[in-house]
């Protein structure tokens, strides 16, 4: 695929992790669409501010970006029994891939611990690992690029 | 405005005017690589086309495995595209890799105002409804 023609291909892909508490909406989320990466970090702890940063990706790192989705087969799950946003906060991957389109929602995830008490357990580790993977990639392009930490949430 | 149209870039040994360079030089990545290597293998691999000022391999979390694609670090463009010419499509650790630039310009009329992307401000920019804060007062 040439670069122009990412600008017509339908793949997209968003994740947000965010809460309101003390120290107001803090969250992380980045979205990929039409050959374009954006981020936006906004922690408030201790003065910190909102960090936003897109970056244009080629061709080779949407396929890799395309193929750690596949691969995971998130398209195959559903949120309907996974825990639901809370106090704490939530998640939200939305996900549009070949003929699918899946928009999940649900509450922050500490450790495998909470994702094993889940009633759908295999499912919920799907996301956990994918949305670790996705983190993992996103955040090296970012750190390489701009030389900046992203801020872990 | 479609002065600027962006090049093939689906072999690496094409031209690069597409690419963007990043803060400190040039990523490459690679893609395909062989579950078991090494980053050792990849520095004595990419160390060939010129000094690799970084280096990242992600691990699949689930596995424990590499996840198959890495990002290389290069201070000169041409480092880079040498690196890309001449590992691109070839095999290593028999499994065929495939390399390539990372990262691109913006399409020519996508930057919205003065600045264009990156610019580090909040800005202008609208927020989007599930970033709004209920009523807080």
């Amino acid at each position: 695929m040439a670069n122009a023609e990412l600008e017509r291909d339908p793949f997209y892909l968003r994740y947000y992790t965010g809460h309101q508490g003390m120290h107001g909406h803090e969250f992380l989320e980045f979205e990929y669409a039409h050959g374009r990466i954006r981020y936006a970090n906004n922690s408030n702890y201790r003065n910190d501010s909102l960090i936003r940063k897109e970056m244009y990706v080629s061709p080779a790192v949407v396929d890799e970006l395309k193929r750690i989705v596949r691969e995971s087969e998130i398209t195959k799950e559903d949120d309907v029994s996974w825990p639901k946003k809370n106090i704490v906060g939530k998640q939200e991957l939305e996900v549009r891939i070949d003929k699918d389109h899946i928009a999940f929602e649900t509450a922050k995830i500490g450790s495998l611990a909470d994702v094993n008490e889940s009633s759908d357990a295999e499912g919920l580790r799907v996301f956990y690992y994918l949305v670790q993977d996705l983190k993992c990639f996103i955040f090296s392009l970012i750190t390489l690029h701009f030389k900046i930490k992203p801020i872990q949430q | 405005m479609a002065d600027v149209d962006m090049a093939t870039g689906a072999n690496g040994a094409g031209d690069h005017s597409w690419a963007a360079r990043s803060v400190e030089g040039w990523i490459v990545i690679v893609t395909g690589l062989n579950e078991e290597s090494t980053e050792e293998d990849l520095q004595d691999l990419f160390g060939d086309f010129g000094e690799v000022k970084n280096l990242s391999m992600a691990l699949n979390r689930r596995t424990g495995y590499v996840m198959g694609y890495a990002l290389v670090e290069y201070a000169e463009k041409e480092q880079a595209e040498k690196a890309i010419k001449e590992t691109d499509g070839t095999t290593f650790l028999e499994k065929t890799i495939r390399t390539e630039l990372a990262f691109a310009k913006a399409p020519a009329g996508a930057r919205r105002g003065p600045g264009g992307a990156g610019a580090g401000g909040a800005g202008a920019r609208r927020g989007r409804d599930r970033e709004a804060s209920p009523s807080r007062r």
